[in-house]
């Protein structure tokens, strides 16, 4: 198990929406506030975690024809207890969220780390991986929530600071409206992607240019 | 290698998929079991919220009569009546309580839930003075109301036409009702 590794493919090469391009639904829907990017990746990632885990530890008791049947009734049985759990403690979340916490079912972040990682590692290191992958989606969705939220409403940290309005940086007459709309999303997610493949690019050249001084 | 029978396989399967369906139904129904009352009770107080802020005084369950199809409830009370609308949003139902006094005037709406567009449509429902500014234009309007753009009285929310013409729409239908009330 290699705890750093497991982060920066998270965070960065394997980011589930940046590269992966999974829970895009989501990732596009959401993203209008700090508050909802910040509750939404939470979710997701101790969603995430339960299920990898349970995954995990079940992955040699389960018959791999009916995998799929059983790895989705795990992540619908995780997705309801947090839909119930907000519901009853943070009503506010769960108000702004909608439809979007029972979606999580179908978010395929979820199943695609079940098959692709759960099913075939130890439980703690699944657990690492549910954590790593959470991370880098609740990081990729904040930075779109940040961007979107800038330009759409012309503030900082809707629904947490400043009670709930956010921090007004734009006057209120002047942002762009479309960017809270699904077009701007659409715009937001691209430049986004495209950043990350830079970065990536970036520091590629950087790691080479470190090995060529070595040698 | 011994192989199974294929009734044996099937059976194993099945009865995997049961055990683990029952595992997780069990603790569902457990967490719904110490979730539902709470819900039930901040669901409660919400509603009662909404009718002390449209109707001082509050009121009491009555039946009511509806042509519509929007009302779902109507509480009387000292000063008036308050409805309870769900009239259609652009993203599904806005749940709203209108207060009407006796002589059929609006006293006040409330927004007790709705999944309107962040930034636009939610305007309608939030504390903020856009919200407040939007709401208060229904105060003291009788008889039928219309966003400008229809010819009305009411200036709709920026980008949010749709949500304001539902608001509309269910007050209109709170002000039908109330009125065939007498």
């Amino acid at each position: 198990m290699n705890f750093k590794k497991q982060f920066n493919e998270g965070l960065l090469t394997k980011n589930p929406v940046t590269v992966q391009l999974l829970g895009m639904c989501s990732t596009l829907a959401i993203t209008t506030s700090l508050f909802n990017g910040i509750g939404m990746g939470l979710a997701v990632t101790i969603i995430l975690i339960c299920s990898n885990v349970l995954i995990s530890a079940l992955r040699n008791f389960i018959p791999s024809q009916i995998r799929i049947a059983a790895y989705i009734t795990i992540i619908a049985g995780f997705v309801t207890v947090v839909d119930l759990v907000l519901q009853a403690f943070i009503p506010a979340l769960s108000e702004s969220l909608g439809v979007f916490i029972p979606l999580i079912v179908v978010n395929c972040i979820i199943l695609g780390r079940a098959e692709a990682f759960a099913s075939k590692n130890g439980v703690l290191a699944s657990a690492v991986d549910g954590l790593c992958q959470g991370i880098g989606y609740t990081v990729a969705l904040v930075i779109v929530c940040v961007i979107r939220e800038l330009l759409g409403s012309g503030t900082f940290g809707g629904g947490l600071l400043n009670g709930g309005e956010g921090i007004r940086i734009i006057p209120a007459q002047y942002p762009a409206m479309q960017m809270v709309m699904p077009v701007g999303g659409f715009l937001v997610l691209g430049f986004v992607i495209a950043g990350s493949q830079w970065l990536m690019k970036h520091l590629e050249k950087k790691n080479k240019k470190k090995e060529a001084a070595k040698v | 290698m011994k192989t199974e029978s294929n009734v044996k396989y099937v059976l194993r399967l099945a009865l995997t998929l049961l055990l683990i369906t029952s595992v997780v139904a069990i603790a569902l129904a457990g967490v719904n079991s110490i979730t539902a009352p709470k819900i039930a009770a901040l669901n409660a107080q919400k509603t009662q919220e909404a009718i002390e802020a449209v109707l001082p005084g509050g009121g009491e369950e009555v039946a009511f009569t509806d042509d519509t199809g929007l009302v779902t409830t109507v509480y009387q009370g000292n000063a008036g009546y308050a409805v309870q609308v769900v009239p259609s949003g652009f993203n599904g139902g806005i749940t709203m309580m209108v207060g009407i006094d006796q002589s059929g005037t609006v006293l006040g709406i409330s927004i007790i839930s709705n999944s309107e567009t962040a930034g636009l449509g939610a305007v309608a429902a939030a504390n903020t003075s856009a919200g407040e500014a939007f709401r208060g234009q229904f105060v003291g309007t009788s008889g039928s109301v219309a966003v400008s753009k229809d010819g009305g009285q009411l200036d709709a929310i920026t980008g949010a036409t749709i949500t304001s013409r539902a608001v509309c729409t269910g007050v209109n239908a709170a002000l039908a009702c109330v009125a065939n009330m007498g």
